[in-house]
């Protein structure tokens, strides 16, 4: 495929992808935060709903044989590290790595501050892999190791036994603890203020 | 359902379409959705005009050009416009920070919150380079995908951020 062509099908997919993330709220630092204090659920439901949608899929164009799958390799240090730095980061930040364009998006003048970080931390490890990182990023490495490679069960099975326990959990999570409460009154994911009555509160100016 | 004039739409319909848009990742471009590798792409094509000796290293190398690369960068670049038409579409656009910091930590200047943002940004992708994956990549798709990489990573993600969110900032 050309760079021009595969340029135009990423912008397309993009902005819907960006489109969702918007209404999805998860473009607020708010949505993302209060989901890492478990305390509301937002950014999780709308997680494991993609997740879900995935592995249906991906058990059909796997099983019908139009698509191959590219897991990542297993590198046990790195995932453990490099997760968990992320996690952190994401907590300061409010953002994950494409939430944070959405957030561009909307206007949040912060998530500029937070891109231009996100390309330096880039370079910051490309500079450091070959010599610093090395180490951290082959220990433990088991290649592309799958969990239904594992069991011996084929993907598109697993995947959507997989699906349906997630869609079931999302079903619980929903009973708990409804979407649109868990938004707030100004679609931020701010909950309503307990010193301010609930029509002040979304009157208010989103400064 | 899906009125593009709503300022909200229900997590699951949102988490749907995404879902969804693994049908042109792995038809059209070969792979799944990700984006914290383009984060390399930009820098280093950018690091090239300052530092044109960064292409001798290989992971530079592999990140500066060809279709997948820019079909990342393109996705991201994407993510804004997309975000940018919606918020306008339902009126609720942003600027400066949400009021949520000043809840979350008090009473605060822009200039702090800046400070910590590009920290955060920072740390976030640098983790997500290690990890060879973010919420995306690891997440979204590596999960969708059953990779146990993509389990451990996306385990750790959680349990970092679900500590430090309770460690640094009040309860919101």
């Amino acid at each position: 495929m050309s760079v021009f062509a595969a340029i135009l099908i990423g912008l397309a997919m993009g902005a819907i992808f960006g489109m969702a993330l918007e209404k999805g709220r998860v473009c607020e630092g708010g949505v993302i935060v209060c989901q890492m204090q478990m305390s509301r659920h937002a950014m999780l439901k709308m997680f494991l709903s993609a997740v879900a949608t995935g592995l249906i899929v991906l058990a059909i164009l796997v099983g019908f044989g139009f698509a191959k799958l590219s897991p990542k390799a297993t590198l046990f240090a790195a995932d453990i590290v490099g997760g968990a730095i992320l996690g952190v980061g994401i907590v300061i930040a409010g953002a994950c790595p494409g939430t944070v364009l959405a957030q561009i998006g909307t206007g949040y003048k912060d998530a500029i501050f937070t891109f231009i970080g996100g390309l330096f931390g880039a370079l910051a490890f490309t500079y450091m892999e070959p010599n610093i990182l090395k180490p951290v990023l082959t220990t433990g490495a088991y290649g592309r190791l799958t969990l239904d490679q594992l069991l011996g069960v084929p993907f598109p099975a697993l995947a959507l036994g997989f699906a349906a326990i997630i869609i079931g959990l999302l079903v619980w999570l929903e009973k708990v603890s409804p979407w649109e409460k868990e938004i707030g009154p100004n679609a931020d994911g701010v909950p309503e203020d307990p010193a301010l009555p609930a029509a002040v509160a979304a009157a208010a100016p989103s400064r | 359902m899906l009125g593009l004039t709503k300022r909200a739409w229900s997590p699951y319909t949102a988490g749907i379409i995404v879902g969804l848009l693994q049908i042109p990742a792995f038809l059209l471009i070969g792979t799944a959705l990700g984006t914290s590798s383009s984060y390399v792409t930009i820098s280093a094509n950018l690091a090239q005009f300052v530092d044109p000796s960064i292409v001798e290293i290989k992971y530079a190398a592999n990140h500066l050009g060809g279709a997948k690369n820019w079909w990342q960068v393109a996705l991201i670049a994407g993510i804004v416009l997309g975000a940018f038409l919606s918020s306008r579409l339902s009126g609720t656009p942003r600027w400066g920070h949400s009021p949520f910091w000043a809840r979350a930590m008090g009473a605060h200047t822009p200039a702090r919150r800046y400070a910590m943002a590009t920290l955060g940004g920072f740390i976030m992708v640098f983790g997500a380079r290690i990890a060879d994956g973010c919420t995306s990549g690891h997440g979204v798709s590596g999960i969708a995908q059953l990779a146990i990489g993509s389990f451990i990573a996306v385990t750790a993600m959680f349990a970092a951020g679900i500590i430090t969110a309770n460690l640094i900032y009040k309860r919101v």
